[in-house]
């Protein structure tokens, strides 16, 4: 698998209604099957934007993306749930997990939509939830969980889908440094195990330390690292 | 879609349970509606069946003749109703199987005990089978008292209640009037008050001779009751009537009836086109409360799709496609109608049953109707339900996902 390019995105564009400026302006990145990469770059340069559109949440408004070699620039909604439902898996700054449902349920999610038996993602999920260490809080509540106890069960249902593409948005944003480093270390484990493509963005010089190489990006350009093996050619 | 049916429709009732208020306030308006509904159908119902006792209770195949003579309006003109009315009718009217004449006067009577004013009825022995009512003891006068004018009297429950309380009262004398000594020679079973509140017990037959000779009857007979043959007859009895009694009457054509005609039976037809009429409109404010606790069901849900876009929005993030959020929305309304249409269903259970005995109705909900029911609450709430899902279906996953 290794040396295809899982992400292929050239000149990617994004313009919101009433906005001057296109938030995203002629990007174009690729990134390999099994890389690491990090985004960066100064608060409303655009990450998040291009991190949306390379997890198929959202579409460009100019450009093309291929994913793992289909063009996915051009989806329908329904299309677009798809992709994102088999290949890809989100963590967010702020978890974004279901607050009446318990831990296992919201692991349970994604096999659910896929269309997996009660028995089947239940025994999938748990063993999910034990890797990243959460076993005895299988029942709980999101809000009866700690931050890092909250993000480690997001990355668990992130990755509950197999996909091969997992993108995080500020993962250790809203924790402390040792949880944030607990966190990243789960990451690094689950992409060795699972030989999964990794895009992480982050302010953090520690976690970007941690990456094959980073990409920074200015005003919906990039202006470093666009190219490709910079780090682990 | 690979998700089983049950499976949607738990995950709809497990949500449904962990947020208590939000279930709450969403079947409220559907429970009141489905219950108002029952409630009002069965109220209706139950009017009406309860006229159409009332009427049974007057005889079913019964066509009335009245006096005119009593009514100013006539006084001038007006002829008695007499034996020789009855004679005529009996002799010529084809459709009619029996005629009996009646005169009712409140008279006192009097026991050893005590006096009682009262009804008496001066009547025929007929009397008793045209109104289908059979005796409790003893038995009804026959034609040799009539001949005879024999001072035997029988008497309803109440009379018998208030003259001798517990005794019985048959071989005993009462009074009427000043100096009618009568032998009472039967009871009449219980026939209860009517709507009106007339209690139908308080009742004292004597032969019509009898009442004549000794009480007078200075204007008639008040009443000719006729039986037809069977009760598709009764229009026809009634048209057959007018013209042997105008002839009886000697009217000549351009004189007016001097009496008046009517059954109960077509007075009945007529309640019973009111009360139609009044359970339509009944029904009809009930599913305009079904209807309001449909756009209940709309509105809640489309709070509720506005609250939780955040969760909309990470399911999305998640890879749900529009249609599965869609499901899981309906299934949701689907799950909140049902149960709030069930709690409707108990809530007009009991509001029927406390109807009911208030007005000591039987009850008189079918299983049909409550299925009915709560087959139309869920289908309103599910059909309101739709729209409030659609929304949360097209909603943008980046926008929803951004929603604070
Ligand atoms: N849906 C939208 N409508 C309008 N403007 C938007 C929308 N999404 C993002 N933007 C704008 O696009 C710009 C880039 O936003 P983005 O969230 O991608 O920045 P970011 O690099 O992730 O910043 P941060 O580091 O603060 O998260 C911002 O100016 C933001 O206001
Ligand atoms: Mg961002």
């Amino acid at each position: 698998m290794s040396g295809f390019p899982i992400v292929d995105a050239g000149g990617i564009c994004k313009e919101f209604p009433n906005m001057s400026a296109p938030v995203l302006d002629g990007v174009s990145l690729t990134v390999d099957s099994g890389e690491i990469v990090a985004l960066r770059g100064p608060s409303g340069s655009g990450k998040s934007t291009l991190l949306n559109i390379l997890g198929c949440l959202d579409g460009p408004t100019y450009g093309t993306y291929r994913l793992g070699g289909r063009d996915v620039s051009t989806l329908t909604p329904r299309e677009r749930a798809w992709v994102r439902l088999h290949y890809i898996g989100f963590v967010f700054q702020s978890f974004h997990l279901i607050p009446d449902h318990t831990v296992l349920e919201n692991v349970t999610l994604p096999l659910y939509y896929m269309g997996v038996g009660r028995q089947e993602r239940e025994a999938r999920a748990i063993e999910l939830i034990d890797r990243v260490g959460l076993s005895h809080r299988l029942k709980h509540r999101p809000a009866q969980l700690s931050g890092g106890e909250r993000q480690r069960v997001a990355i668990a249902r992130s990755i509950a889908g197999e996909p091969r593409l997992l993108l995080a948005d500020e993962p250790t944003g809203a924790l402390d440094t040792r949880t944030g480093n607990e966190v990243m270390s789960l990451l690094k484990e689950i992409h060795e195990a699972r030989s999964l493509t990794l895009i992480i963005v982050t302010h953090d010089p520690e976690v970007a330390a941690f990456c094959h190489r980073q990409i920074f990006l200015r005003d919906g350009k990039i202006v470093d690292g666009e190219y490709r093996h910079a780090a682990n050619a | 879609m690979r998700q089983t049916r049950s499976e949607i429709l738990g995950r709809a009732l497990r949500t449904a349970v962990r947020n208590p208020g939000r279930t709450l306030l969403t079947m409220l308006g559907l429970a009141i509606g489905v219950g108002a509904f029952l409630a009002m159908v069965s109220f209706g119902t139950g009017a009406r069946a309860s006229v159409m006792e009332q009427f049974e209770l007057l005889g079913t195949r019964v066509v009335y003749i009245w006096t005119n003579m009593n009514r100013r309006d006539f006084g001038g003109s007006a002829r008695p109703l007499t034996d020789f009315d009855v004679e005529a009718l009996k002799r010529e009217a084809m459709t009619v199987e029996r005629v009996v004449p009646r005169i009712t006067e409140v008279q006192n009577v009097r026991s050893a005990q005590t006096t009682f004013p009262t009804k008496v009825t001066g009547t025929m022995p007929g009397f008793v089978d045209i109104r289908e009512w059979p005796l409790l003891v003893g038995g009804m006068f026959d034609d040799t008292d009539v001949q005879q004018r024999a001072k035997v009297a029988v008497i309803g429950t109440t009379v018998a209640q208030a003259l001798f309380g517990r005794r019985d009262p048959v071989g005993e004398t009462i009074t009427i009037g000043s100096n009618l000594p009568c032998r009472i020679i039967g009871v009449l079973t219980s026939k209860g008050q009517q709507t009106t509140g007339e209690d139908m017990d308080e009742i004292v037959l004597i032969p019509a001779t009898t009442y004549e000779a000794f009480l007078g009857m200075p204007i008639g007979y008040h009443e000719l009751m006729l039986q037809v043959r069977n009760i598709r007859l009764l229009e026809t009895g009634m048209v057959e009537a007018v013209p042997i009694m105008r002839r009886s009457h000697r009217l000549s054509e351009n004189d007016p009836d001097d009496f008046r005609i009517a059954s109960p039976a077509q007075a009945a037809q007529v309640a019973r086109f009111v009360s139609t009429i009044l359970t339509g409109l009944l029904m009809g404010i009930a599913a305009v409360s079904l209807l309001v606790g449909g756009i209940g069901v709309m509105n809640i849900q489309l709070v509720s799709v506005a609250e939780r876009t955040k969760e909309i929005g990470i399911r999305s993030a998640i890879g749900a496609s529009p249609r599965q959020i869609l499901v899981q929305f309906l299934a949701e309304a689907v799950v909140l109608s049902f149960t709030g249409s069930m709690v409707g269903v108990a809530l007009g259970w009991v509001a029927s049953s406390l109807v009911a005995r208030a007005m000591a109705w039987s009850g008189n909900l079918s299983v049909l109707t409550i299925a009915g029911a709560a087959a139309f609450g869920t289908s309103v709430g599910v059909a309101f339900g739709y729209l409030p899902a659609r929304r949360a279906a097209q909603l943008e996953p980046i926008e929803a996902l951004r929603h604070e």
